[in-house]
């Protein structure tokens, strides 16, 4: 029987059917943050002894708080710093961390073939390493650093077969809007995103990362891209990255439950204009006329607006989606010889990202902007430490999500790359790179 | 195991969990406090509590809890006082929170929630797994059945914990 990329994977690690179509499904990796682990962990303290399955298949770090905020994360940080301590757990403290997807990939916890979780829902980011990983709750995590697994009802899985190529000025982000367009905001629940296609195979692994980081969006259960030569370049240049099967792919002729074919070279620059991430048009176009009034009332938009006249209070290039070395390029390149009209922050994914920028004076061409250029963390992305949005206030934002009070009570966030989220912070309103004049004009 | 009570109205789809509890509140190492602040993030969502004070289910629209995966929503739900959540679909990673929490989810036809939004009591018999609103027809739903059984008797984490033996003799045979 040919199976799927996700088949593969799943089967290679189900210790045990149950019940009413779960699995006991083994996991080759646990990843803990401060905000989801410590009521997790505390429980396993004072319940099980603090008995951990396998600590050293754990990794956890401080990022969406970095550093402290106040007494209270500060107790989150400590509580999960002292555990991994004690534990014996590999822990990236602030100065070495990274947001979670970021640095698990980057520090070699990840490869093709393997099953992870966390208590944190972009975990499926890993993916593009032809992983099955997912994001859970934090009592499923407590379970998968008790026991090492996780109770799962096998999801469906959809072949997302992207053709063509990107065309210049698609980005990653554009096609994984575009992907939650096309299949609806809760079109992937219940199911693997199987990416394949020769446009997924041109992408570079951080374009791969930015695609499976927004499978959530579309409620699916994580994303998945088999392993080929990039993946193996990739991880080649990565001291400790785990060993895998070579060649781990889908069978031709494996049978999906669902199909999607989307002609990667006509995938546009867009932007979102409402309230989840599937609420978002071609950055040339308009606001539907179909668009569903809640979203434009919470946004404070008109159907038929041009979305290239919204004027923007701020501007955010960070986030597990978009905050790699090569999204930090990208932007320094639309910045360079700029400036930016409004307040615009900049925040590397990890600290490595950081201080490989600041080799390449991408610091310098963000500060000479008038940006500011921050350590890293989840920053502003959740509106929970810093950059938060006050009622009413209006983000373009490199980010995932764009739900109501995501970045602030009553702030409005657009999602966009990180090429259009730059050249917005310089013309003030939502904007496309190509609007910008060219610099020898600017600067006469 | 019976859930009896008035209902809060939610007229809206895809209610994410940032809307039912801010980021802004995640900052304990238990999962206490939250209810005082669910929905605050839901546009309008303080005055829908205000309005319907004492209900104790949760009648939503379609992708109930999508976005992030903080079990806090869950926490934040029941420590307002509600015991379950009925809606025609759920996002995958707060429906298993729910069930992990004891915070029953129902699922049931998209026409059913919108009848239910007007309904003023509801019980939902856990165990037959039947929903009746005031004077209705029961009308049947469906649970895992395995996620049913830590809905009933907890012990999620014990069921993985005795699973170990049997986990580690797979490990050892990979
Ligand atoms: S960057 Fe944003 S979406 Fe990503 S893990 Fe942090 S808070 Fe979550």
């Amino acid at each position: 029987m040919p199976r799927s990329l996700f088949d593969k994977v799943w089967d290679a690690h189900v210790v045990e059917e149950l019940p009413g179509g779960n699995a006991l499904v083994f996991m080759d990796l646990v990843v803990a943050h401060e905000i989801t682990t410590p009521p997790g962990a505390i429980t396993i303290e004072k319940e099980f002894g603090d008995r951990l399955y396998a600590p050293q298949r754990i990794v956890a770090m401080i990022d969406h708080v970095a550093p402290a905020k106040d007494s209270a994360t500060a107790l989150q940080g400590q509580t999960v710093r002292n555990w991994a301590k004690r534990q014996g757990i590999p822990f990236h403290d602030i100065g070495d961390n990274g947001i979670c997807h970021v640095i698990v990939p980057e520090r070699g916890y990840i490869g093709p073939g393997m099953t992870a979780c966390c208590g944190d829902s972009h975990t499926c980011t890993l993916g593009a390493f032809g992983a099955f990983a997912l994001g859970i709750g934090t009592t499923a995590q407590a379970g998968a650093m008790l026991a090492g697994c996780l109770i799962l009802q096998r999801p469906k899985v959809m072949r997302v077969e992207v053709t063509g190529t990107l065309q210049a000025g698609a980005t990653a982000k554009d096609l994984a809007l575009t992907v939650i367009a096309t299949i609806g905001f809760r079109g992937g629940t219940g199911y693997v995103l199987e990416y394949t296609g020769s446009a997924i195979r041109a992408l570079t692994m951080e374009q791969r990362m930015t695609l499976c980081n927004m499978a959530i969006e579309a409620g699916a259960t994580t994303g998945m891209i088999a392993a080929d030569a990039t993946t193996a370049a990739y991880l080649a240049a990565i001291p400790n990255a785990p060993a895998y099967p070579v060649g781990l792919a889908a069978d031709p002729d494996a049978p999906y439950a669902a199909t999607v074919t989307i002609d990667g070279s006509a995938v546009r620059p867009v932007v979102s204009w409402g309230t989840n991430p599937g609420e978002c048009s071609p950055i040339d176009g308009v606001v539907p006329l179909d668009a569903p009034p809640e979203s434009l009332a919470y946004m404070d938009l008109q159907p038929g607006q041009r979305l290239t006249s919204i004027a923007v209070d701020q501007a955010f290039i960070g986030s597990c989606t978009n905050a790699r070395i090569s999204d930090l390029r990208a932007a320094a390149e639309i910045f360079r010889g700029r400036k930016v009209t409004v307040p615009t922050i900049v925040t590397p994914g990890s600290q490595t990202v950081r201080r490989q920028a600041e080799r390449e004076g991408l610091h310098d061409i963000f500060q000479d902007a008038g940006a500011l250029w921050t350590h890293s963390s989840c920053g502003p992305c959740l509106g929970m430490s810093m950059g938060v949005l006050a009622p009413g206030m209006r983000c373009v934002s490199s980010s995932n999500r764009n739900f109501p009070g995501r970045m602030g009570d009553g702030g409005r966030v657009h999602l966009a790359a990180p090429v259009v989220v730059a050249a917005s912070a310089i013309l003030g309103r939502i904007a496309s790179p190509t609007e910008l004049p060219a610099l020898e004009l600017v600067l006469a | 195991m019976k859930i009896e009570g008035s209902v809060l109205p939610v007229r809206r789809a895809n209610v994410d969990t940032d809307q039912i509890i801010p980021a802004r509140y995640l900052t304990r190492i238990d999962s206490g406090g939250m209810g005082e602040h669910l929905f605050e993030g839901m546009p309008d969502g303080p005055q829908l509590l205000a309005q319907h004070p004492g209900a104790s289910i949760v009648v939503a629209g379609e992708n109930f809890g999508c976005g992030s995966s903080r079990e806090h929503a869950a926490w934040a739900l029941l420590g307002r006082g509600f015991k379950a959540v009925v809606a025609p679909s759920f996002a995958r990673i707060f429906e298993e929170n729910a069930y992990t929490n004891a915070l029953v989810p129902v699922v049931v036809a998209p026409a059913i929630a919108e009848a239910l939004l007007s309904a003023r009591h509801v019980t939902i018999d856990v165990a037959a797994q039947t929903l009746r609103a005031d004077d209705g027809e029961p009308i049947a739903f469906t649970l895992d059945p395995l996620r049913k059984q830590f809905v009933l008797g907890g012990g999620f984490l014990q069921f993985l914990n005795a699973k170990i033996p049997a986990i580690r003799a797979w490990e050892a045979a990979r």
